[in-house]
This record gives C-alpha cells, sequence and structure tokens, in this order.
C-alpha cells in the first residue's frame, strides 16, 4: 500500500483506519493472516528519532559502495534530517522529546525556531539580536501586536526563491512567481540554524563591512562526528494559503505574517496579513564534515504536482488543473508580478524528472513509520524527491565534488528551471557553487550572505 | 562494468594518455562512457569493434606498457580501417565530437570536421582538461578562479608525472 499516495486528512485517516480494522478483522475471522511459508519477515520500519545525523552512514562495507547504494545511505540521511528538523519543538526550540513527530500536531517544529534571513540581514547591516531574542517585526506589520502572535510564527516575505540581490548579479535561470490552486501566490522563506547564525554573526558577515574586513572566504562550521556537534544547516521552505481548496488537515500548518514587499517587483504595495498557510516544499541543505559542498536534501507536498508523462495519480493537486488542456505547462504567469493582485491564473506544473523507485521505496517506509505513530500525522502528506550529494567531494578540478544526481528541483522551489540541461537546469550544488560574499569572496554555497547591506 | 566496457575504457585510457579512473570514475553520476561506447560502436559496426576490443585485451594481458599497447594498436600492420577507428576514438574522447572526413576535391584540400554528438560530450571533452581549463559556457569554478592557477595537470589526467 502506497501510503504516500493516499494523501491523508485526519477526517480520511480515521475513515481508512475504520476500514482498515474491519479488513484485518475480516482476513483474520477467514484465517488469511498467516504468512505462506518462507516468506521473509517484513523489513523492520525506520527509527524516527529527534536527533539530527550528523553524517552518512554507509551500509555497504565490506562490499565497495556502488552510487546507487550511496544514494539510497544519502537518501535515508534526508529522512532522518527531515523527521529531527520537523520534531515538534519546546519554547526554546529544542525537539520535545517527550512526544515523537507528528503527535502535538499544532505545535511549531524544530526548524521554525531558526533565523529567517531577514532577521540576520538588517537595514543598515546594523548587530541583529542574539539566537533566541525575538526581532522587531517588519515596519508593515507594526498594527500586529506580537504578543499576539502564534508560537512559531513565520514572517514570509518572498514571492520568489531568488532574492532581487541575485535577480541584479544576472543569475542565468528564468524565475518567477508560483500560483496555487486558489490563485494565490506560494511564499517562501529561509531560514539558519544556531551554528551557521553564530558563524555569521562572530564573524559580522551580517554586514556588508564586516564582509569587508573579514576578507576571506566563508567555511561554515560542519557538523563533527567525534565532537557530537550539529554544523550549518540552512532551510529554504515554500508555502501556500490554507482554505479554498486546500484542507489544513492535509499540511503542516503555521500561522505567518504573510506581507508583500514593494521592494520586489514594481507596483506592489506593502501589507501585512497573518495568515494561515500550509507547507509545500522544503530544502534542508547540510554542512557535514566528509561533504563541504554540503548535503542537498529536498522535500514536497504529495500532491503538489504529477510527473511528465505519466497519468495523474491524484483527484486534485495544489500546482496543477487536470482539466485544463490548454494550459501552458511549467511557465511563470506572464509580468506584471504582483502577489497582492488576487485571482491570479493559477500555475500548471508537472514534476519533470520523476522520484526514482529506490527513493518511491524508502518514502513508503517513511510514511508507515510515520502513520504508526499517528495514522492522522500530516507528514505522511510529504516526500522526499532526492538528495544531491558530491561523489569526489576532494576533487581538485571541480569544486561542485561531481555531484550526484546531476540535476535536482524541488517543483516549489526551482519550478520553472527543473530538467537536465547542463548549466540550465537546477542544480543545487552547481548553481550555490557560484554564491559569493558583496566582496566577491566564495561565500560557501549560500548566497544568504549577498543580502547584507 | 561488464568485460566490453571495461576493455572500452582501458583501450581508451591507453589510447588518450588519461587514467582509466578519469575516464570511468568509480562513483560516475556523469557516466559520458555510456554515451560513448554505442555511439562508437554504431559509427564503426559491431565487427570492427569487436576486433579492436579483443586485440587491446590480447595485448594488455601480455604485460604490456601502455606506451607500448597504443603503439601496437596503432600499428599499420593493423589494417586502414583499424588504425582509423582508433584514431577516431581519440578524436572523440577528445573533442566531445565525430570526426568526418571530407576528401580533397578540386577545390578544397581534404579536411576533417567535427560533428558533435551532444552537450555533456562537449563539457566532458578531454581537451578542456589537458588545458586545465573548462569548455566555453560551461564552468564549475568559482567566481574569480581566472585570478589562481589551475590545479596541476595530472589532477586532471589522473596520470602522475603528466
Amino acid at each position: 500500500m502506497k501510503i504516500h499516495r493516499l494523501l491523508l486528512s485526519r477526517r480520511d485517516a480515521r475513515r481508512n483506519l475504520r476500514s482498515i480494522f474491519g479488513a484485518l478483522s475480516l482476513c483474520l475471522a477467514q484465517g488469511l493472516m498467516a504468512a505462506p511459508a518462507g516468506t521473509p519477515p517484513p523489513a523492520p520500519l525506520p527509527t524516527l528519532s529527534p536527533r539530527v545525523p550528523l553524517e552518512i552512514t554507509v551500509t555497504k562495507p565490506p562490499a565497495k559502495p556502488t552510487l546507487a547504494s550511496l544514494q539510497h545511505d544519502f537518501d535515508v540521511f534526508s529522512w532522518q534530517t527531515f523527521v529531527a528538523l520537523n520534531w515538534p519543538a519546546n519554547a526554546d526550540g529544542s525537539p520535545n522529546t517527550g512526544v515523537t513527530i507528528g503527535q502535538a500536531p499544532n505545535d511549531p517544529v524544530v526548524w521554525q525556531d531558526w533565523r529567517e534571513s531577514r532577521t540576520i540581514f538588517m537595514p543598515g547591516g546594523t548587530t541583529p539580536a542574539p539566537w533566541g531574542q525575538d526581532s522587531p517585526l517588519p515596519a508593515v506589520c507594526k498594527n500586529i501586536n506580537p504578543k499576539t502572535l502564534p508560537p512559531g510564527t513565520l514572517r514570509l516575505t518572498q514571492v520568489g526563491k531568488t532574492p532581487n540581490v541575485l535577480d541584479e548579479s544576472g543569475e542565468p535561470f528564468q524565475t518567477g512567481p508560483l500560483i496555487d490552486q486558489n490563485g494565490e501566490y506560494t511564499r517562501y522563506e529561509i531560514l539558519t540554524n544556531e551554528s551557521m547564525f553564530d558563524y555569521i554573526l562572530s564573524n559580522k558577515l551580517y554586514s556588508k563591512a564586516g564582509q569587508k574586513a573579514f576578507n576571506s572566504d566563508a567555511d561554515f562550521p560542519s557538523s563533527q562526528v567525534n565532537a557530537k556537534t550539529v554544523g550549518s544547516i540552512m532551510v529554504k521552505s515554500s508555502w501556500i494559503k490554507m482554505g479554498g481548496k486546500f484542507d489544513p488537515g492535509k499540511f503542516h500548518t503555521a500561522y505567518a505574517l504573510v506581507y508583500n514587499n514593494p521592494e520586489e517587483q514594481p507596483g506592489v504595495k506593502p501589507s501585512c496579513v497573518l495568515e494561515q498557510v500550509g507547507l509545500v516544499g522544503l530544502h534542508i541543505a547540510h554542512k557535514t564534515q566528509a561533504e563541504p559542498q554540503w548535503v542537498w536534501s529536498t522535500f514536497e507536498h504529495v500532491a503538489n504536482a504529477p510527473t511528465q508523462g505519466q497519468k495523474p495519480s491524484l483527484g486534485a493537486y495544489n500546482f496543477f488543473n487536470a482539466a485544463c488542456k490548454d494550459c501552458k505547462v511549467n511557465e511563470p504567469p506572464p509580468r506584471p508580478w504582483n502577489p497582492g493582485n488576487r485571482d491570479t491564473p493559477p500555475s500548471q506544473i508537472e514534476r519533470v524528472i520523476a522520484i526514482t523507485p529506490d527513493a518511491q521505496q524508502l518514502n513508503d517506509a517513511f510514511h508507515k513509520a510515520l502513520a504508526a505513530v499517528d495514522p492522522d500525522s500530516v507528514w505522511v502528506n510529504y516526500e522526499l524527491v532526492s538528495t544531491q550529494w558530491p561523489t569526489n567531494a576532494g576533487s581538485k578540478v571541480d569544486p561542485t565534488g561531481v555531484p550526484a544526481p546531476s540535476f535536482l528541483a524541488n517543483t516549489t522551489l526551482e519550478t520553472y528551471i527543473q530538467g537536465d540541461v547542463r548549466q540550465t537546469s537546477s542544480s543545487c550544488m552547481a548553481c550555490h557553487n557560484n554564491a559569493t560574499t558583496t566582496t566577491g569572496r566564495f561565500s560557501d554555497f549560500t548566497y544568504l550572505l549577498q543580502r547584507a547591506q | 562494468m561488464n568485460e566490453e566496457m571495461e576493455n572500452f575504457i582501458g583501450l581508451s585510457a591507453v589510447l588518450t594518455g588519461f587514467d582509466s579512473s578519469i575516464l570511468a570514475p568509480e562513483l560516475d553520476p556523469v557516466d559520458i562512457k555510456s554515451e560513448y561506447l554505442p555511439f562508437f560502436t554504431a559509427k564503426i559496426g559491431q565487427p570492427l569493434l569487436s576486433n579492436l576490443l579483443q586485440q587491446y585485451a590480447k595485448l594488455s594481458g601480455e604485460g604490456l606498457t601502455a606506451q607500448q599497447i597504443g603503439e601496437a594498436m596503432l600499428a599499420p600492420a593493423n589494417g586502414a580501417d583499424f588504425v582509423l577507428a582508433c584514431r577516431q576514438l581519440i578524436f572523440m574522447w577528445y573533442s566531445g565530437a565525430w570526426p568526418i572526413l571530407i576528401p580533397a576535391s578540386a577545390t578544397a584540400p581534404a579536411s576533417t570536421v567535427s560533428d558533435l554528438i551532444s552537450g555533456n560530450t562537449y563539457a566532458a571533452a578531454l581537451v578542456w582538461q589537458v588545458m586545465q581549463s573548462h569548455a566555453m559556457g560551461d564552468s564549475n569554478y568559482r567566481y574569480g578562479y581566472w585570478a589562481k592557477p589551475p590545479a596541476a595537470l595530472d589532477e586532471y589526467t589522473g596520470q602522475q608525472g603528466a
């Protein structure tokens, strides 16, 4: 049974559970549950842990690992990281070990307490607030009392993953907003964990002046197995507004301050509204000791889009309408782009590179483990697309470390640059390898430092 | 790798001067070899390919050096088609393209033009490695690399003392 294709809402799950229990009772009564002789026992479910893995566990020794076996190991690492970061959080942001992922669904999860880029790179390059302290709300949100905000409230300011500063550098990728089936713009945010934030703060990389004085390539701390320390992790997330065609019971939701930034596009009027939003995409980039090019994991909501060339398996999608026969696939909406415009024609999105069968099996295994904890868990509605990792991390002739797979895209974060064309289609490592500070020094695979003022 | 691919890579390494670990890394997400072998086979035909690879395997089994194997493969006694196929193999790996020989005419001397195989072969062409550089329009180097010396040639070829 492919759980991820069920796309359970809590109501659906309860109904299905009743059906499953009913069927089980029937099977038991008819003696159909006895496994045939010689049938191997079912594989154990993956362990769900709040602990962020520090390094990939290679499962092949003493046999020589292969590209496929290592890809599987990295994919397991991705899922373990996803589980740990989406673990319900205590008030201080640490994982609440009294519950398991999927329980306490209204609590913020671990990564939602991390620092949003806008609170690091302050106007005028001023020093950001220390870790754990609240940052002031954007000016356009000043009519909202911060004390009334629910825990973990997000501040979503971007309507495209690429910040303006990247557009100005002539970044060759065609980017654009992504419109959901309610006609609303998808929203994004980028966050860093404490290790990454501390490096920026202690080296004053939050300002142009600080970067000029630093005058070196950035080298963020990596996770250390021996020291048991978690290194730098950054997260990019994408969200859609709940309601209309979207049932919040099918998503990990949060309350977000969604404000329209007039600096993003001409004609945008500033506004700030508290909305319930649902998670549709999540990039996790983690710098590990053996992977200085970072490990790039990407997850999506299972109902984002069907795969090109395959018959859509779901009745409804977040970014695809099977009934629309003349919709142009994977094309950004015509300009002008303005997130304040309601009822923009929805995007028609298809996944260009299919999720591999091995990743699908791993998704199924983790979905079963998540459903075993709580059949109502929204996390069974998220799937790993793939993990990009360096096959030759120490290469002296290719600083990208020869990534595998060569291309990787999230349909909500690299919507319009999916594919397999070199130097054009989305590749996390090939793209981020070009990232620099505001002084032109290598910024260690993050474009965030370009946001310094 | 099956035996045919192993011999194809072995022969390619001998003829190009690159180490086989560069032409076919153990972890090989680009996998350019799997594009070259069927293309090469289609161009020269299976009988000639088998002949080439059998000859290479025989010489390799005799414990000869790469230099000796290369000279033996390119010896005129092997026949014109055999030697031409070896040279076409070198051309393919170095340029990512297939050589088309245009005979001399009344108005022009004989010449060779390149027929690019694919964007991937263009970027993977060994000529860029020998130049310690990158394909035009396809660089994995970081911003400002042009102001620094490249890595040593043997890092590109996999051959010590290159």
